[in-house]
């Protein structure tokens, strides 16, 4: 299928593909052996990546889910270090990098509405920064490189322990390569008022991007972390294998908000997974515009009494691409609930998917599960499927589903008309009004991003 | 009514000396999910496939002007519940009936097959042509004595004409001892009215492939399933309805209950291909979880290529209400009985779509036994 071109505005400025260091394609032990060293790893890491590509070797791919085919990792380079190092100064950062970050709107959410900031670039943090009040409380926020150095005891525990190697096929990819990513320490009882966020930029063609971000929210304590991604646009694929793992301690409360925008010759199979303790509350907001394929299922367990998930998604998927996405449950423990309300738009021959889980185990008495699928279609050659599973293992739940699918009322269009919109407009603002759940999740600029996505794939004829 | 009872003869043995163990994958859904979700498909174990099916004569037909005949067409099947299971119905089959209704006048038409210690493999092959604006009900029941170790193994196909009006009842009364495996295969013409009552209670494993393929416009194919689970029993129920008539319409309504630690697999396609504009599909799922140790997956799925349509499922588990409960005992029900009555009330809602009130008893005196 031909992807077509489309204005992506600022996603789609690409900087000259310069970098101090750019790994041969493919994946060998050689050449995990020569990341590890690039990246000074401790021997511990080396052999926890050589063990890594061992188990990416013996897995399969996935029997199900789109096509992957065309993913070729003799053809991807999986380590670019840019042509600077980490700084906490925007100044110290070389211009066409920070310039990058500028038209994404990064320095200035940062000033505005941020209480600390990670960027990425290919697969290093080129800058990270944290307010000085949030340093005195004991709140971490580094990126993984720094983390592993300095916290060699809080990593090693965490470490792809949430998230096993064996997950699946690209969990073992991501530990055999990984690099970058953020790691977040809150301490017992500390409440992160303004949301921390980190960006991840892909500009190096033919290359991948897999950072890891650990994320631990000490009994009490509260965050809200944003995660933001964009690419420019190249011919050949690009691959991203990021891998998110969340601690969320007893009587804690972490929210995790993803606005994903990665060009359209993107493969993102990310894993995102959460550990959530007794009377915790684990929220995950994601919206998902970018990708030629994605893959990406977000997970909560359920592991303490009383602990709580929620999962608002929304996923828009235009010509070329197939976005199969969803979320995961497991309740393994007594009087856990969770809901989700994920919805799906698709146009111009766009595929998206909703699949996911709810699991209600033996030991999950008194548990409640509500799972809401909505799905928009705004043309008769797009496609929508809901692939749900639920497995209930004990008699003491309540536990619904529904799912809708369809198309824009007409009789709606035919209302906004006669009050003297345009039908295009019409349309436009019964779509944002279907996305507007989600959007009002989001902190104010990412729900005004949200919007102008939107509007930009409801632009494409 | 005209009752007609006849013994039939086999059609087809193969006297092979025994059977293969083999383990056997069946009932794949349309679409897979990860296999983790453990609902792609059933695999069982050393399931015994038997080369040697001997003959099978305890079968009643009651009739009413219909033609039955004992060849059937054998179209191939696009789904089924996997290729030996199909083979072994188009090999072997011991019973093949095809019936054909042609008059305008509404018939019913009763199979009754009884499994015992001289009939316990059943392989048989049905074919109901329901032809241009013929309206009928044919019921099909399996019946066992309680010692038998019974197998079954069917093919059903459906072809409702032009303007027809079919209703078919299975009802699956064998023991839990037995094993169930049947394959269903409908094709819906232009205002075709078919209607599906499947009443699921026996087999240790009872395995179901339901496909409606509703190709007229303005065709409609309701389902309305009830399974009752009890000590080990696995029930895998794999429904798929794919819509390209214009205006087509399905509704698939299925109401469960699972005791001691029973297990169920429900996956339930609603599939709209492209040209059904202005279809509808509705699918609703719901099980009563009677034990704690009772086991309830489903996967109900909407396929969409199709902007002009409306597709909804809902899907619900739980236990029974305890304050519907507790005002049925302080009735003076024991907490047995009121749990009887609840899920009796429970099905109701598909039961009361049977007009034979005979049939519809004996139902109900049977969900009575399988609670007790």
């Amino acid at each position: 299928m031909e992807i077509q071109e489309i204005n992506r505005n600022i996603y789609d400025i690409k900087n000259k593909d310069e970098y101090d260091y750019k790994i041969k394609k493919g994946l060998t032990h050689e050449i995990i052996e020569e990341i590890s060293k690039q990246k000074k790893d401790p021997e511990w890491m080396r052999e926890f990546r050589l063990k890594a590509l061992d188990v990416y070797n013996k897995l399969e791919l996935p029997t199900w889910g789109p096509d992957l085919s065309e993913l070729n990792m003799e053809e991807i380079a999986t380590y670019v270090r840019p042509k600077t190092g980490l700084s906490n100064s925007w100044e110290d950062v070389p211009e066409d990098i920070k310039s990058t970050f500028d038209k994404l709107g990064i320095p200035e959410a940062e000033k505005t509405s941020l209480a600390g900031v990670g960027a990425q670039y290919d697969s290093e943090v080129v800058y990270h920064s944290m307010k000085e009040e949030l340093i005195k409380q004991g709140v971490i926020y580094t990126d993984m490189e720094t983390a592993v150095r300095e916290y060699p005891e809080l990593v090693k525990t965490h470490f792809m322990k949430c998230v096993p190697v064996n997950d699946h096929k690209f969990v073992a990819l991501h530990g055999a390569v990984w690099s970058g990513g953020s790691f977040v320490y809150v301490p017992k009882g500390v409440k992160v008022d303004i949301p921390l966020q980190s960006y991840f930029r892909l500009n190096s063609p033919e290359s991948g991007q897999f950072e890891h971000t650990l994320i631990i929210v000490d009994e009490e304590a509260s965050l809200h972390f944003i995660e933001g991604c964009s690419a420019p646009k190249y011919n050949k694929v690009n691959l991203h294998a990021g891998c998110v793992e969340l601690y969320v301690k007893d009587n804690a409360y972490l929210r995790y908000s993803t606005i994903e925008n990665w060009s359209k010759n993107m493969l993102n199979l990310n894993t995102k997974k959460a550990i959530v303790g007794k009377n915790a509350k684990m929220e995950w907001v994601s919206g998902s515009f970018g990708s030629k394929i994605s893959m990406l299922y977000p997970m909560s367990i359920l592991n303490g009494d009383g602990a709580k998930t929620e999962y608002t998604g929304i996923s828009f998927a235009g010509g070329g691409q197939n976005l199969d996405n969803g979320f995961k449950v497991i309740h393994n423990s007594a009087n856990t609930s969770s809901v989700v309300n994920a919805k799906s738009i698709s146009k111009n021959g766009g595929k998206c998917t909703y699949r996911g889980l709810v699991r209600i185990n033996e030991n999950a008495k008194n548990s409640k599960s509500s799972v809401s699928c909505e799905s928009l279609m705004l043309d008769d050659v797009s496609i929508s499927d809901t692939i749900p599973t639920n497995d209930i293992r004990t008699d003491e739940v309540e536990f619904s589903h529904e799912a809708k699918i369809g198309k824009i009322s007409e009789k709606t269009i035919f209302y906004l008309m006669s009050r003297g919109l345009s039908e295009e407009d019409a349309k436009a603002m019964i779509v944002r009004g279907f996305a507007s759940p989600i959007a009002k999740e989001l902190p104010v600029e990412y729900a005004v991003e949200m919007n102008n996505l939107i509007n930009l794939e409801l632009d494409q004829p | 009514m005209v009752k007609n009872t006849k013994e039939r003869m086999p059609s087809m043995v193969d006297y092979s000396e025994r059977g293969d163990m083999e383990m056997l994958k069946l009932n794949e859904i349309p679409v897979r999910t990860s296999k983790n979700f453990d609902i792609n498909n059933i695999e069982l174990e050393e399931h015994n496939i038997l080369n040697n099916i001997e003959q099978f004569k305890n079968i009643t037909i009651t009739e009413e002007n219909c033609k039955i005949e004992n060849n059937t067409s054998n179209i191939e099947l696009v789904y089924g519940l996997g290729k030996i299971l199909t083979n072994q119905v188009k090999m072997q089959a011991n019973q093949k009936l095809k019936l054909t209704i042609d008059n305008k006048q509404y018939k019913e038409n009763q199979i009754e097959f009884k499994f015992d210690s001289n009939n316990v493999n059943l392989v048989e092959d049905i074919e109901i042509i329901a032809n241009q604006n013929s309206e009928s009900t044919v019921i099909i029941k399996y019946l066992s004595d309680e010692n038998v170790q019974a197998y079954h193994n069917g093919i059903l196909r459906v072809n409702a004409k032009k303007n027809s009006k079919i209703d078919i009842i299975i009802f699956n009364m064998m023991n839990i001892k037995s094993n169930n495996f049947i394959a269903i295969q409908n094709i819906g013409e232009e205002d075709s009215k078919v209607n599906f009552i499947i009443i699921d209670f026996g087999g240790n494993k009872s395995v179901t492939n339901y496909y409606s393929n509703l190709i007229g416009e303005k065709s409609n194919n309701t389902i309305n399933t009830i399974y009752l689970g009890k000590e080990n029993q696995i029930f895998d129920l794999n429904y798929i309805v794919e819509l390209k008539g214009e205006k087509s319409n399905t509704n698939i309504e299925v109401q469960g209950a699972l005791k001691d630690v029973a297990k169920k697999h429900f996956k339930g396609t609603i599939d709209f291909k492209k040209g059904c504009k202005k279809s509808t599909g509705n699918e609703n799922e719901s099980c009563m979880l009677l034990s704690d140790t009772a086991r309830s997956i489903s996967l109900p799925m909407l396929l969409c290529s199709e902007e002009e349509v409306e597709g909804n499922h809902s899907n619900s588990a739980g236990k029974i209400g305890e304050k519907e409960l507790f005002y049925i005992m302080s009735r003076g029900f024991e907490i047995k009985d009121a749990m009887k009555l609840m899920v009796k009330a429970k099905f109701n809602k598909i039961l009361e779509n049977i007009k034979d009130e005979e049939l519809k008893e004996q139902i109900l005196n049977e969900i009575d036994n399988r609670l007790s």
